[in-house]
């Protein structure tokens, strides 16, 4: 076909785009709206939303840990992208370079384990 | 030769102002989070820019790395640092901003007229042959044999990190956790017998079952320990007197 | 697509490969290892595993080949030398952090905080410390032999990455060694992008990042001259960061005065070492046709380091500043060999190297051990009189300052006299008599620090010369030793290195 391959993309978000905006209108204009004040109520579970976080908003560090964590691992799997489309050409010695890659993070992964970097307490 | 197609030049001049504007608004703004935001409309518009260049790695790499875990890890330096917090803007050294701007323009005129003798009126050469296999495929070609040994010395590289984080972020436990026998043990062993099953739960025996209500002890009286830790903190415990079954209003209505 | 698969020369590689080793089996004692006894495996681990690098790099002294890892690591005798000046460098600044006073107990612990007390009464230890040395080494023993910039970019990360961690580890004054640790991190970050932004430069030139492609475009001469320039002013940035050349030296002083004192001594020896190495290496391959292009900027910065070093040293109230300072001096007499650009200029890089590395080591060694009650006094007011009180010590920091300065029957003095001489073969009067006056410069401040030590009276302030260990005792002893040898015979290492330094193309 020679038409335009962007075409197609755009279609997609026509489409996309659609959908949403029929969902959201047809819900305001079909759906009753009946107030009650016991629907805003925290029911059953949850709090209240109070105004002003703990501590001014601020995180404990400890998140900061499981992100930079997250990254590492993220990196890993960039690497693991090239070799998941090329792998049937890669054929053994990509295997166990791929293989010793990831042994060497888990090294890292087992570290932060034993160490209890993933324990939440 | 490589030849632009117009849609790619209609979003090119439709995206790329917005990226300098949110590049420069990311300068400009007061508050961080907002800076944040739109430092990852930067780097989302940037992954476009790559896809769209035939560099389809680069592109799913912004997107995963940079869009998804760097910009998260910029978020939550922002919350500890605490949203609401700003830099003082009073210069340390004097006079060192006046400088500084003079430096930085002085620099970027330099390397953009050095940059545009070079490139322009030039064409981008190469770019069919290195891609003739394909982006990514080309890719795992060169990072399994050409460059295979920093490819795997670059596992060395994330373990560093990895031990990093946790060297400089890790509270380690100097005495392990009391396990659930041990604190059942402590619970029994101590002054009171009271507390020996447990301590009650939130809203339990109230009209209201929300956990910023204390609980309502069989002689009606509120336990506040029922109450977590941290939401007293915070000051968001509700008084119980207004759930008592006593103050439940009984009166059935007709919703209207 | 066909693939083929690679060749690696595992042999030539095995000194990169047993350190690498050795850092990966530290990180599994971190892990599984009881908490007791880590210390004493890490610090076993690290020995053996630089020592067994040693002896495999030994064992492949006399091969060179252009593809020992498919055309990313170049195998040849100035490698091999810089490689052994690195795994020495390093073998005695681990005996110097073996000594863990310097570190502190729990680094994620606020400063000043109870977990803090806590952390320290129970006597807890960041072992990982060695296992972040050996990724240092292994980084470092990349460095000068890569043959391309994708492999440089690699390795001088690596060998960043745990020196920034490192930096912050003191035991005391936390806040400072975090500051400088944070310090390092930014900058180093801030070059090592200028660095990848040079690399993309000289793809653009050369399509190419190899040195020997690179360097094929130099002398074919068709590429596109500006992006040359900017290639290899970028790469440059890059990495007279790393050596801390003047205008990029801001964070030497800052790092070397908050880093745990046996870490900047490593950093000082062994970065110095690794990142000249590269330089070298880059500069004499790659670039060395297009000499027009850098020479007259690299001229100008030598002789800005040097001058620069040596006239803010003076000022110096701190021991580590002090020495910080010197460094960068030391910084610009090196880079004199750089420009020299001849073999001569190569020989007395290397010969400079070994001999500046091995005496910083022992300097930061005798500062770790001057201390009162709080920790190590670096104040320079408060080390006067401590001739009378150790002589011993205190003779040997003067004598490690002499070498500094370049007296003779010390190394330093081979050193500069061979440097000098090879840039002045080559024709840069301007380096040598900056050269000569900033030494002379330097030599006032070092001497200045010796009759400080030797005929001011001591202040009874409680500070004293702690005993060493017995690993610190050996590292000083050594590196003096090697110091005093190397300058009076210093031939039988000069003619070594003659016999066998090159850098394969």
């Amino acid at each position: 076909m020679s038409a335009n391959p962007y075409i197609p993309i755009l279609v997609i978000f026509a489409i996309g785009f659609g959908f949403a905006a029929f969902s959201v209108g047809i819900a305001a204009v079909t759906g009753p709206a009946r107030y009650n004040r016991a629907k805003l109520e925290a029911y059953e579970c949850g709090i209240e939303p109070s105004p002003q976080a703990l501590q001014g908003g601020r995180f404990p560090v400890k998140y900061f840990l499981t992100a930079m964590l997250f990254i590492v691992f993220d990196i890993e799997i960039v690497f693991l992208y090239p070799w998941a489309v090329t792998f049937d050409k890669l054929g053994l010695f990509g295997l166990v370079e791929m293989a010793i890659f990831i042994g060497t993070v888990f090294v890292a992964y087992a570290y932060v384990w034993r160490r209890g970097g993933l324990e939440w307490d | 030769m490589l030849t632009i197609q117009t849609p790619e030049a209609v979003m090119f001049w439709f995206l790329a102002p917005l990226a300098v504007i949110s590049a420069i608004g990311m300068l400009l703004v007061k508050k961080a989070v907002h800076s944040a935001l739109l430092l990852a409309w930067v780097m989302i518009t940037l992954a476009i820019f790559y896809i769209a260049q035939d560099a389809l790695f680069l592109g799913i790499v912004q997107i995963v790395v940079y869009t998804g875990a760097v910009m998260m890890l910029f978020l939550f330096i922002l919350m500890l640092v605490g949203v609401d917090a700003s830099d003082s803007l009073t210069e340390t050294i004097r006079g060192l901003r006046p400088i500084a701007i003079t430096a930085a323009l002085g620099f970027g005129g330099l390397l953009v007229s050095l940059i545009g003798r070079a490139t322009l009126g030039r064409e981008a050469a190469g770019l069919v042959d290195a891609n003739s296999e394909g982006n990514v495929q080309a890719l795992a070609k060169l990072l399994f044999s050409t460059y295979v040994w920093p490819f795997e010395v670059v596992s060395a590289l994330l373990i560093t990190a990895a031990l990093g984080a946790m060297v400089l972020a890790h509270h380690q436990r100097s005495v392990p956790r009391a396990t659930q026998r041990e604190q059942a043990i402590a619970r029994f062993r101590g002054a009171s017998l009271g507390s020996a099953a447990g301590l009650p739960n939130p809203g339990v025996f109230a009209r209201h079952n929300a956990v910023d209500v204390p609980a309502l002890l069989p002689d009606g009286s509120a336990a506040p320990n029922s109450i977590s830790a941290t939401l007293k903190a915070r000051g968001d415990m509700l008084e119980s007197t207004q759930f008592e079954l006593s103050e439940v209003d009984n009166t059935v209505t007709e919703e209207k | 697509m066909t693939f083929t698969a690679p060749v690696l020369n595992y042999a030539q590689l095995a000194p990169m490969l047993i350190v690498l080793g050795g850092a990966l089996i530290g990180v599994l004692i971190e892990a599984f290892g009881p908490r007791a006894s880590r210390h004493a495996s890490q610090l076993f681990i690290t020995v053996a595993s630089l020592v067994a690098a040693f002896a495999a790099l030994v064992r492949v002294r006399n091969q060179s080949s252009v593809d020992a890892a498919m055309g990313s690591v170049g195998f040849d005798g100035a490698g091999v030398l810089l490689q052994g000046t690195i795994l020495i460098i390093a073998l005695l600044s681990v005996f110097l952090i073996a000594d863990q006073e310097n570190f502190t107990a729990l680094a994620a612990a606020v400063p000043g905080s109870s977990e803090e007390r806590e952390s320290l009464q129970l006597d807890l230890r960041v072992t990982e410390v060695y296992p972040l040395t050996l990724f240092a080494v292994a980084g470092m023993l990349l460095f000068p032999v890569s043959t391309d910039l994708i492999t440089l970019f690699v390795a001088l990360e690596m060998l960043s990455l745990p020196l920034y961690l490192m930096a912050g580890l003191s035991r005391r004054r936390r806040l400072m060694s975090q500051e400088s640790a944070l310090k390092y991190f930014l900058l180093g970050a801030f070059s090592s992008a200028f660095l990848l932004f040079g690399v993309a430069y000289l793809y653009g030139y050369s399509n190419s990042v190899t040195f020997a492609g690179i360097q094929a475009s130099i002398t074919g001469g068709s590429g596109n001259d500006v992006f040359l320039l900017l290639g290899i002013a970028f790469i440059s940035v890059g990495l007279l960061f790393k050596v801390g050349a003047v205008p990029f030296h801001a964070w030497s002083p800052d790092v070397y005065q908050g880093a745990p004192t046996a870490i900047t001594g490593f950093m000082a020896a062994a970065t110095k070492v690794a990142a000249f190495g590269a330089i070298l290496r880059i500069f004499y391959v790659a670039f060395a046709n297009a000499e027009w292009q850098w020479k007259p900027a690299l001229v100008l910065i030598a002789i800005v380091t040097m001058v620069f070093g040596s006239v803010v040293a003076i000022t110096q109230r701190d021991v580590k500043r002090m020495l910080a300072y010197s460094s960068i001096a030391h910084a610009g007499f090196l880079l004199a060999g750089v420009i020299a650009l001849s073999k001569s200029g190569l020989d007395a890089s290397i010969f400079y190297l070994f001999a500046y590395g091995i005496a910083t080591v022992g300097a930061f060694g005798v500062v770790t051990l001057v201390r009162d009650s709080a920790g190590e006094v670096t104040d320079l007011n408060r080390w006067s009189g401590l001739g009378k009180r150790s002589p011993l010590v205190a003779s040997v920091f003067a004598f490690f300052l002499l070498a500094f300065a370049g007296i003779p029957l010390t190394s330093g003095f081979i050193g500069k006299f061979s440097i000098f001489s090879a840039a002045y073969e080559t024709g840069s009067t301007a380096i040598l008599i900056a050269g000569v006056l900033s030494s002379a410069i330097a030599a006032f401040f070092y001497i200045r620090v010796i009759v400080l030590m030797f005929f001011k009276d001591p202040v009874e302030d409680g500070t004293s010369v702690v005993i060493p260990s017995a690993l610190t005792t050996t590292t000083i002893a050594v590196t003096s030793l090697i110091t005093l040898i190397l300058g009076i015979f210093p031939a039988p290492l000069i003619n070594f290195i003659e016999s066998s330094a090159f850098f394969i193309r």
